[in-house]
């Protein structure tokens, strides 16, 4: 590629194309390599570059997508948990308490080799293993897809949210910033410190939870050795009436089991320990908003789902 | 050397464009509400751009993802002085659209990958300002003033995302006549928008 230096004159020929992006990959690169270095104004560019401004005003306006904001908003999300995650593996680790929840989880997430691109199919994940003779669910079918649909979630996606769990804790309110939130912050941070500190019990799973389609509420929760769930979520809709959230356990094609309800205040945080069910992995855990308490079979749409780490298939 | 430009107008800095740089001093502490603010102040530009660069709205919709996802990270690299907000952001969905039609375009190189947009375009540009107090009928009689081949040759290469060297190709011209046509065209368009007197644009300026 040719990157031989320009002279200042040169240079100033080129900032009609440069500005437009017209110049050929060798001559851009030169006329950036002059600018960063030269120690005279070129007044040319700025004066031109408003010209462009206006260019861009001649656009016909198009509306995009309701759907483009929330990914990315997620792949915000997703990047602020790494950012801090990388920051924070650089400082001293004091606790080591966080160091081994944090290499618990780790272990339950390997990072694969390239990031994810929008066009790329979700990470394969082989489904749960049908079973044998498999019970009647009660489970509609639009909602089973859409528990197939979590079960594919990439695993670098799910690392990230690891991770991002993992900073809120290191953190503390940092990644919720707002003063409003600031109760709700402190109230999930207790909530996810009960999930690591079950995460870090021997033979103990961590899983991610995140939020079905078009609802809100996503968490962490630990299954512990004796199957039951430590469970911590936020953004959670406040149940109201009868309503509670109820967890679900889904093994195979085996019809859900309900381990426990729960309810939400206007904070949208939860904290909730299950009963003690088989839960193995590659079982589903899924949170329902139920119309009553008590329900043995779902009634109420499923609101965020995650599945036991460990299912090869 | 902008105050000829200010006096013009004005007020170099709008009431919105301070906004922006609050939400977006939000954004570079990380914060994803700001984000989502600047998200809603310029979706409607952004897809726009990116829409009309790559006539294809699933690449649109990538381009801008990809040109938020830069400004989330690396909001700092704005410097506060050199340019609006709206500039420097819309500058990065233009840069990032162009690449994505050039890499679909097996005969076009690919420029170097960027992470902010070259240093020039967010020098001193008072008039990114200039142009947001323009109405679009103002523009559109500016635009109108260009020749024909100046139009054409400076919409090939801003919405069609062609090189000087490839709309030469293209339309049969030399390439110094396209370098041309491209330069008196944008000098054109600042003079029809009352932006600078006729003759040199750096009158004062020593050559180096």
């Amino acid at each position: 590629m040719n990157r031989e230096p320009m002279s200042h004159d040169d240079v100033r020929a080129y900032a009609a194309g440069y500005l437009l992006r017209a110049l050929e990959p060798g001559e851009e690169a030169a006329v950036r390599d002059h600018l960063a270095t030269c120690p005279q104004p070129h007044p040319e560019f700025a004066e031109l570059a408003g010209v462009i401004a206006v260019l861009v005003e001649d656009v016909e306006l198009v509306e995009p997508p309701a759907a483009l904001r929330d990914r990315i908003m997620e792949a915000a999300r997703a990047d602020l948990a790494e950012r801090t995650l990388t920051e924070r593996t650089r400082t001293e680790r004091t606790l080591t308490e966080r160091t081994r929840a944090e290499r618990t989880l780790a272990d339950a997430a390997p990072v694969p080799e390239a990031p994810p691109t929008p066009e790329a199919p979700p990470a394969p994940q082989a489904a749960p293993a049908p079973a044998p003779a498999a019970a009647p669910t009660a489970f509609p079918s639009a909602a089973e897809r859409e528990i197939r649909r979590a079960a594919r979630t990439s695993r670098l996606d799910w690392a990230l949210r690891i991770a991002a769990v993992v900073a809120i804790v290191a953190a503390g309110a940092w990644g919720f910033g707002l003063q409003r939130q600031l109760d709700a912050s402190r109230q999930f941070d207790q909530a996810v410190a009960a999930v690591i500190d079950a995460a870090g019990r021997p033979g103990a799973h961590s899983v991610i939870l995140t939020p079905a389609e078009g609802k809100r509420g996503s968490g962490i929760a630990a299954v512990t050795s004796d199957g039951a769930v430590t469970l911590a979520m936020r953004d959670l809709t406040a149940t109201s009436g009868g309503q509670v959230y109820t967890t679900w356990v889904i093994v195979g094609r085996d019809a859900p089991v309900s381990v426990g309800d729960f309810t939400v205040d206007a904070n949208g945080t939860a904290r909730f320990i299950s009963r003690p069910e088989p839960t193995p992995p590659g079982a589903i855990i899924a949170l329902t908003l139920e119309p009553n308490a008590g329900n043995t079979a779902p009634k109420g749409d499923i609101i965020s789902t995650g599945v036991t780490p460990g299912a090869t298939g | 050397m902008n105050e000829r430009q200010t006096g013009l107008r004005g007020r170099a800095v709008s009431p919105a464009d301070d906004a922006d740089r609050a939400v977006l001093a939000l954004v570079t502490d990380g914060q994803l509400d700001a984000l989502q603010e600047l998200y809603d102040r310029y979706r409607i530009m952004a897809y726009s751009i990116a829409l009309r660069i790559t006539t294809d709205p699933s690449l649109a919709e990538d381009v801008v993802q990809d040109a938020f996802l830069g400004v989330w990270r690396n909001a700092s690299r704005y410097v506060e002085g050199r340019g609006s907000v709206k500039t420097w952001l819309l500058s990065i969905v233009h840069h990032r659209a162009v690449d994505a039609v050039r890499r679909r375009r097996p005969t076009s190189a690919l420029p170097e990958r960027e992470e902010t947009p070259p240093p020039a375009l967010t020098l001193p540009d008072i008039w990114s300002e200039v142009a947001a107090g323009l109405d679009r009928d103002a523009i559109a009689v500016a635009m109108a003033t260009l020749t024909d081949v100046q139009r054409e040759a400076i919409e090939l290469a801003y919405w069609g995302g062609l090189t000087q060297q490839e709309i030469a190709d293209r339309t049969g011209t030399p390439l110094g006549t396209v370098k041309s046509r491209v330069r008196l065209g944008l000098l054109a368009l600042r003079r029809a928008l009352g932006g600078a007197p006729d003759g040199p644009i750096n009158p004062g300026e020593a050559p180096g």
